[in-house]
């Protein structure tokens, strides 16, 4: 995307016999259709809405329909592939060092006495550096 | 008459300084041809006290006020969101209006239980979001207030295309309550009123890791987010792969859900943006076209000056020339 993207843009909406509509064509039945559809999708919404919460519990016991299944299935997060690649990348190997060097320091320090340390600020380090170098791959693949 | 006067004393000042600034110069110098006859050495002292004096000036301010303090721990500050190549954000690009619906479908869907969109009319999603019917359909699923009738009594009416979306709590207070005290803000602005706007927003909602870093304290009732300042954010993570069907059948993973309804946001924030940008390239062309115009218009204007010849011939001399 550069100068000539927006030139062949600028050519696009100059020319004539390109069209944009901003209306759908009005055709009733149709319309009926759309709206009964609408309404069965913010149905379907509701049902939506209540899954997340459920869904930790119901992929323990595994009783899910067979169509969500088949639905959560095809969908790969392409962000958290790409950013666990970069995480066990080269350009991130630094930042992943010291974040595992602190988890174990912290999981293994067991004396409840003394300063308390947390990984958060590792966490942030390694987490900055796998977005930045997953953002570009994943802007590729998102529509 | 007073303009008058004014003149005439502001003539009598100018004449004073004038006689003032002759006074100074004579007087600076009659003192530079007196110096010349002092030690040279008196002269270097001085130029240097006043330099080691400009110099500890400086050092005393930047040992004053020359470090910064961080008063604030990264947790407090929260991650700083990565920046993503969003294409409406390029000058030359509008949004892209297939997400602007996936967007608005995801809001209606997801965030909508919690989180109003008050400044948004129906009638503005006219063209951009939905046609005409579907928003006028969409608006009828709400009721309304009407006028006061003949009694005095407040009815309740379908929605019309100029009513604004509705809320899902009445109140703050309402929505705190319902929320174990924290309010869900309204996301009519929320791209503009977060530091970060829409690599913000998108980061916040995909960025709930697995489970916090070893050894992060989470308050009661809060969620891990690193891009949350605080790291404890009272919203838990709400967007999960497959959660919308889009009716346009894109596949929605957890961040294209996000990136849609954050360009969702953006437009819901400045409506205006396509129109903006079309008006400066408006203003762009024309003034491109008026430099050119100027330019023309001055050699044009120019041109018998540039052109002209001046030429010097000399008497004609009969006599022989003298070296």
């Amino acid at each position: 995307m550069g100068i000539w993207d927006t030139i062949t843009d600028l050519v696009e909406a100059a020319t004539p016999w390109t069209t944009a509509d901003a209306e759908a064509p009005a055709q009733e039945e149709q319309q009926e259709e759309t709206a009964e559809t609408k309404e069965d999708e913010s149905e379907k919404a509701e049902e939506a809405t209540e899954e997340p919460a459920e869904e930790e519990e119901a992929e323990a016991e595994a009783e899910e329909d067979d169509e969500e299944e088949e639905d959560e299935e095809e969908i790969v997060d392409p962000k958290e592939k790409f950013e666990e690649e970069c995480r066990e990348s080269k350009q991130c190997a630094p930042a992943k060092h010291h974040f595992d060097e602190c988890v174990d320091r912290v999981t293994n320090a067991s004396s409840s006495d003394g300063p308390k340390e947390d990984c958060v600020e590792e966490f942030f380090h390694l987490a900055h550096c796998a977005t930045q170098c997953a953002a570009p791959k994943l802007w590729s693949v998102l529509k | 008459m007073l303009a008058r006067s004014c003149l005439r004393s502001t003539r009598a000042l100018a004449s004073a300084r004038n006689s003032a600034v002759q006074f100074t110069k004579r007087a600076a110098s009659s003192s530079s041809s007196g110096s010349t006859a002092e030690s040279p050495l008196r002269l270097n002292v001085a130029a240097a006290a006043a330099t080691a004096v400009a110099a500890g000036s400086i050092a005393w301010y930047y040992h004053l006020y020359g470090p910064t303090a961080h008063a604030m721990t990264p947790t407090e500050e929260g991650l700083h969101p990565t920046k993503y190549p969003w294409v409406h954000e390029q000058w030359f690009k509008t949004f892209d209006h297939q997400a602007l619906r996936r967007g608005f479908q995801v809001y209606r869907e997801v965030c909508a239980s919690c989180h109003s969109l008050s400044r948004i009319p129906y009638r503005s999603l006219v063209g951009t979001v939905l046609t005409a019917d579907e928003a006028k359909a969409l608006a009828t699923e709400n009721e309304y207030d009407t006028e006061p009738n003949d009694q005095g009594e407040i009815e309740q009416r379908p929605g019309k295309l100029s009513d604004y979306l509705p809320s899902p709590y009445k109140n703050d207070e309402a929505a705190r309550f319902a929320n174990n005290g924290a309010l869900p803000p309204d996301l009519s602005l929320i791209v503009k009123a977060r530091h970060g706007g829409c690599n913000y927003i998108f980061s916040l909602l995909t960025g709930y890791p697995e489970e916090p870093p070893a050894g992060a304290s989470v308050g009661a009732g809060l969620n891990f987010n690193p891009y949350f300042p605080g790291t404890g954010i009272a919203m838990a993570r709400v967007l999960y792969d497959g959660l919308v069907d889009y009716e346009d059948e894109t596949p929605a993973s957890t961040p294209q859900m996000a990136k849609d309804v954050v360009e969702f946001l953006n437009w819901a924030a400045e409506p205006e943006m396509d129109d903006r940008k079309r008006m400066g390239m408006k203003i762009l062309v024309v003034t491109s076209v008026l430099f050119a115009v100027s330019i023309w218009v001055k050699r044009y204007k120019w041109a018998a000056i540039k052109s002209r010849k001046i030429v010097y011939n000399p008497p004609k001399d009969n006599t022989t020339t003298r070296f």
